[in-house]
């Protein structure tokens, strides 16, 4: 007969505390050259990963990894009011891209919940948010088939200008958030403090930095790559592509009756350009300011 | 294969990733690998580099870094493997690793839940071609339609 195993002394340092923030045991022994799975909490987690990982820039994001997080955010999905509000900054959105683009959920799994939402009710039920699904696996197939071929341009652009009238990279005052447009600034400091951004202001950002100041896609790309949380090259440079026109059949622009209508009023109050905004116009004018060739109708 | 180990990448980094539900308990590796996600735009963001390890800390999967492909094989061969289990993937970078690993020990390759199975070839040329075959199998009235015929 075995001796009884010993009670787990409650002082000992490889007790979990409060705030330990543990890994799932492994049913293996480790080895010289594993990463740590506990830390006593997650501010130790990040000052570790920052040692381990200097060339990466930032913090923490306030968005947690792991399916506690994702499966919140799959119980809250809600197909009505998804598809009434989803334009707007303060809109429905369902903020899965980062679980879903890892695999945290399955895009299966998110589909199943979605068509059990879209019958429950008496109503038909839009299909929006269904097809949002189906765009992310729209842009995985064209991953499969393109490979790294997303990084060229896919079409011609529709703007008049030549590819060279772009600037191979991303001005400074853009990423450091120094542009002086409220709405701007605010979008890229979200981009880098947060990994995350509603895919209007992915757009209005994305339209400022190819149309506006003229600079390749490809550079602006890699700037949301290197920080979103749900980054990949598919969806990422597609989008990109779509709105410098390489991807679409007219360029995507936006201005400031659009910005404020779908941006929950937050950026134009205070906003030091206010008085000199270069959003404020027609979409007519904008087109003829920021184009050479003729462009269809306005978005 | 009878002692395999389970490559977990990028792509699949929750409970549902079809090598740790196929083989419950094996020994699974994680590998941060110079260039991860970005690629050529890297390097990535201490964010994004949290929230992956977020994830992995709910996984029964050792991590480490460093070269993807030479990661696994000595993973493997410290557990004495006569094979590696992974999941199926998009990024062409993560094609690379596993043909690196599969020119020295045999990949089984596992298939997650599609979300819409297609007839090929499918027209990718634009969205709304793609929604026209698409649609009609994803609303769920379509799925009830299934259910029954």
């Amino acid at each position: 007969m075995t001796a009884p195993a010993p009670l787990p002394d409650p002082t000992a340092s490889d007790q979990p505390s409060a705030t330990d923030l543990a890994g799932m045991p492994l049913g293996w022994p480790g080895h010289s050259g594993d990463l740590p799975r506990r830390f006593p909490g997650r501010e130790a987690l990040v000052q570790e990963l920052a040692a381990r990982f200097p060339e990466a820039s930032g913090g923490a994001s306030p968005i947690r990894g792991g399916s506690k997080p994702a499966l919140a955010g799959l119980e809250a999905l809600d197909p009505v009011r998804y598809a009434s509000s989803r334009n707007h900054l303060d809109g429905a959105v369902s903020g899965l891209s980062p679980y879903i683009r890892h695999g945290v959920v399955s895009l299966a799994q998110v589909r199943d919940l979605v068509q059990q939402r879209m019958t429950g009710g008496p109503e038909p039920v839009s299909e929006k948010l269904l097809q949002e699904l189906a765009w992310r696996d729209y842009w995985q197939r064209l991953w499969v088939r393109l490979g790294d071929g997303l990084w060229e341009n896919l079409e011609p652009l529709k703007t008049g200008h030549p590819e060279a009238a772009y600037a191979p990279g991303l001005p400074g005052d853009i990423d450091q958030g120094r542009t002086g447009l409220a709405c701007i600034d605010a979008f890229a400091r979200q981009l880098i403090e947060h990994g995350w951004l509603h895919n209007h202001a992915r757009m209005w950002l994305a339209a400022y930095v190819v149309h506006w100041r003229r600079v390749r896609w490809q550079a602006g790309a890699r700037w949301f790559l290197r920080h979103l949380l749900d980054g990949d090259p598919a969806s990422n440079n597609l989008s990109w592509q779509w709105v410098a026109s390489s991807f679409s059949s007219k360029p995507y622009v936006f201005n400031r009756a659009n910005l404020e209508r779908f941006g929950a009023g937050r950026h134009c109050p205070g906003c030091p350009a206010a008085a000199a905004c270069p959003f404020e116009a027609s979409y007519e004018a904008l087109q003829a300011q920021l184009f050479a060739a003729p462009q269809g109708e306005a978005n | 294969m009878e002692r395999p180990v389970l490559w977990i990448h990028a792509e699949a980094l929750g409970p549902a990733n079809p090598a740790l539900q196929a083989h419950p308990g094996q020994p699974a590796l994680f590998v941060f690998e110079p260039g991860l996600l970005a690629g050529d735009a890297g390097p990535i963001s201490l964010q994004r580099i949290v929230f992956l390890y977020e994830c992995l800390l709910e996984l029964p999967v050792t991590i480490r870094q460093g070269d993807g492909a030479e990661e696994v094989l000595a993973f493997a061969a410290r557990h004495r493997a006569d094979g590696v289990v992974t999941s199926a993937w998009v990024d062409p970078q993560l094609g690379e690793i596993a043909a690196g690993v599969a020119a020295s020990l045999p990949l089984q390759v596992l298939e997650p839940e599609p979300f819409v199975v297609l007839p090929q070839p499918v027209d990718l040329r634009r969205f709304s071609r793609y929604w026209k075959l698409a649609g009609p199998r994803l609303r769920p009235d379509r799925a009830e339609t299934d259910t029954f015929s």
